[in-house]
């Protein structure tokens, strides 16, 4: 390989860009995010102080961050739940032989559309369709089901099941479509193999097709989570953009971005917000992903590597 | 015996049919909803839900305008970015998944295993110290603040080095060396004319991405006619527009329809490259 040796350090050269691009516009505001979040500093004054821990202890004081710490997780675990028990459903129906179910591509193009739709949009057609003269109202008076129209934008469990199923509803799609690749990709001579030996369908199940796409159902989980714990556009939008009624629908991101907006600019106060849902998730994140793999390495060299 | 199989199956697959078509219908009605009502009037929509579209459309457009709100401008603002973000996160990928494909250099594991790890990683929880940073730099209120970002995206360098690796032909870049080509225009004129497939699936996701996102530029853009179409979207449920719904509607369906197009011209392309950057080592 003398020739291939030759031309290696021109990968410096191609990742450099990257390198460069990462330092300035990640790392360097991870960095400053730690740093501010050790001082009081706000946007409206020049001059700041290092006041160490004083905003964590504040914040860890603070029902309002502990509410949106545990709202956080739960709007993600509510919508999590469902939409990997829907698209596991789903994806077992289009794989499966006996079945036969025709249209796949064409279900599945339905189903994954949601995701690419504007968040912001449609929080925002939501708290229309859900408000006090809104359609949805009408055509529940309309039509009898209930005497008087409901208030649902100040009733806490409304908004918060609608925060859940929007995010289920634009997030089903894509987790039926991982599954399905993961589940498509297990070679049929494991199943014959099996059958042969007398396996009944319950136990391949658990046997061969939930250990194979064990890596796919991992990287779901741990980008959801990610993806949750960030979560803001839709409850941001879906009421007044402060969590309302009564900080049910308060995440994280919608907390920090409140000290960040508030009056003075807080923005030292907001930087420790962001500083400890940061940990909280990557930790959280890279546990799942480290732990869980390493069982299952085998297995997942020898089949299951769908592109 | 067979046919009593063959019964069951018929009537398992009838409830599965039924069960995705409630699915379908539920995934459907709400943008459903959101387009039929930017072609109704207001009365019209206070009277009730309708399926059929109206004929209402430019009176939206019309009350819309007059209410100060620039739609065409938020359009252009949000492709302008969209565009300029795509272009500068599909070259970038691109390079950066070459060099890891190609070159056998030191370090090239360590810089992999970080990408794996900033796909993990909450990046927007940075905001705070992004911002602090780029207004230092004099970067606020400037788009240039939402596209450069887009030089460093882990998950985009993750789909194009698998895409580079399944098309990666050596024998092309060995011919290329021969001829005398620098490495850089073996990249320019050799790699990414194959590479187009991929590099196309890649920018749907990045133009979907910039095109949908609201909470940078909500923390980054200041001045009014800078404002993208989320943005705007987000001073539609002011007081000004509180019984205008016919044209709020129509300023959301604005910003949904255009994907909603793209996504029925490059749905396989879509579908396809969902699963692709999924699976890691």
């Amino acid at each position: 390989m003398f020739k291939k040796l030759k031309y290696d350090h021109y990968g410096y050269l191609f990742v450099a860009p990257f390198i460069i691009g990462f330092l300035i516009f990640g790392l360097y505001p991870v960095l400053n995010t730690v740093f501010l979040s050790f001082t009081n500093r706000t946007l409206m004054a020049r001059t700041y102080e290092i006041t160490w821990f004083k905003n964590f202890q504040l914040l860890f004081a603070d029902k309002t961050f502990l509410t949106a710490v545990t709202n956080t997780w739960e709007l993600w675990l509510m919508n999590f739940i469902p939409q990997m028990g829907i698209a596991f459903l789903l994806s077992v129906f289009f794989t499966n032989l006996r079945l036969k179910i025709k249209g796949v591509g064409v279900w599945r193009m339905i189903f994954y559309m949601p995701n690419l739709m504007m968040a912001s949009a449609i929080a925002a057609l939501f708290f229309s369709l859900f408000s006090y003269y809104g359609p949805v109202n009408q055509f529940i008076v309309r039509s009898g089901f209930v005497a008087e129209a409901i208030d649902f934008i100040r009733k806490p469990s409304w908004m918060r099941g609608l925060v859940v199923f929007i995010q289920w509803w634009m997030w089903f799609g894509q987790t039926t479509i991982l599954l399905m690749a993961a589940m498509t990709a297990i070679p049929v001579s494991l199943y014959e193999a099996a059958l042969v030996d007398g396996a009944g369908s319950l136990q391949m199940f658990l046997h061969i097709t939930l250990p194979l796409i064990k890596p796919v159902m991992i990287y779901i989980l741990v980008t959801s989570l990610v993806g949750g714990m960030q979560m803001f556009d839709i409850p941001y939008l879906l009421t007044d953009g402060r969590g309302s009624p009564g900080n049910s629908i308060l995440t994280n991101t919608i907390n920090m971005y409140m000290k960040f907006h508030s009056s003075k600019g807080h923005i030292g106060a907001a930087s420790a917000v962001g500083l400890v849902v940061f940990l909280m998730t990557s930790i959280v994140a890279l546990l799942i992903f480290f732990l869980l793999r390493e069982k299952h390495d085998e297995p997942v060299k020898n089949g299951n590597r769908e592109k | 015996m067979n046919l009593s199989n063959h019964t069951l199956t018929n009537i398992q697959r009838f409830f599965v049919y039924l069960f995705l078509v409630v699915l379908v219908v539920i995934t459907l009605i709400p943008v459903w909803l959101l387009i039929v009502n930017a072609t109704r009037s207001t009365l019209e929509i206070q009277q009730g839900i309708s399926l059929l579209p109206s004929k209402y459309l430019m009176t939206n457009y019309r009350i819309l305008l007059s209410k100060g709100l620039d739609l065409p401008l938020g359009f252009m603002n949000s492709l302008t970015i969209a565009v300029l973000t795509t272009v500068i996160t599909v070259y970038f990928s691109m390079l950066t998944a070459y060099g890891l494909v190609v070159y056998n250099f030191k370090g090239r594991k360590t810089l992999y295993n970080l990408m794996l790890v900033l796909v993990m990683i909450p990046m927007q929880l940075s905001i705070i110290g992004f911002y602090q940073w780029m207004s230092k730099l004099g970067l606020t209120d400037s788009y240039a603040s939402l596209i450069l970002p887009g030089i460093a995206s882990a998950g985009s360098v993750f789909f194009a080095k698998q895409y580079l690796e399944s098309i990666m032909i050596q024998d092309l870049i060995d011919a290329g060396r021969i001829d005398g080509a620098s490495e850089l225009s073996i990249f320019h004129k050799i790699m990414l004319p194959i590479a187009v497939p991929g590099m196309f699936t890649l920018g749907i996701f990045a133009f979907v991405a910039s095109w949908n996102n609201f909470f940078n530029a909500f923390i980054l853009i200041t001045t009014r006619n800078k404002y993208t179409l989320p943005m705007l979207i987000q001073t539609l449920r002011g007081d000004v527009y509180r019984h205008e719904y016919g044209a709020i509607y129509l300023g959301l369906a604005a910003s949904v329809v255009p994907i909603i197009i793209i996504y029925f011209l490059f749905s396989r392309y879509i579908v396809n490259g969902i699963s692709m950057g999924a699976v890691k080592e």
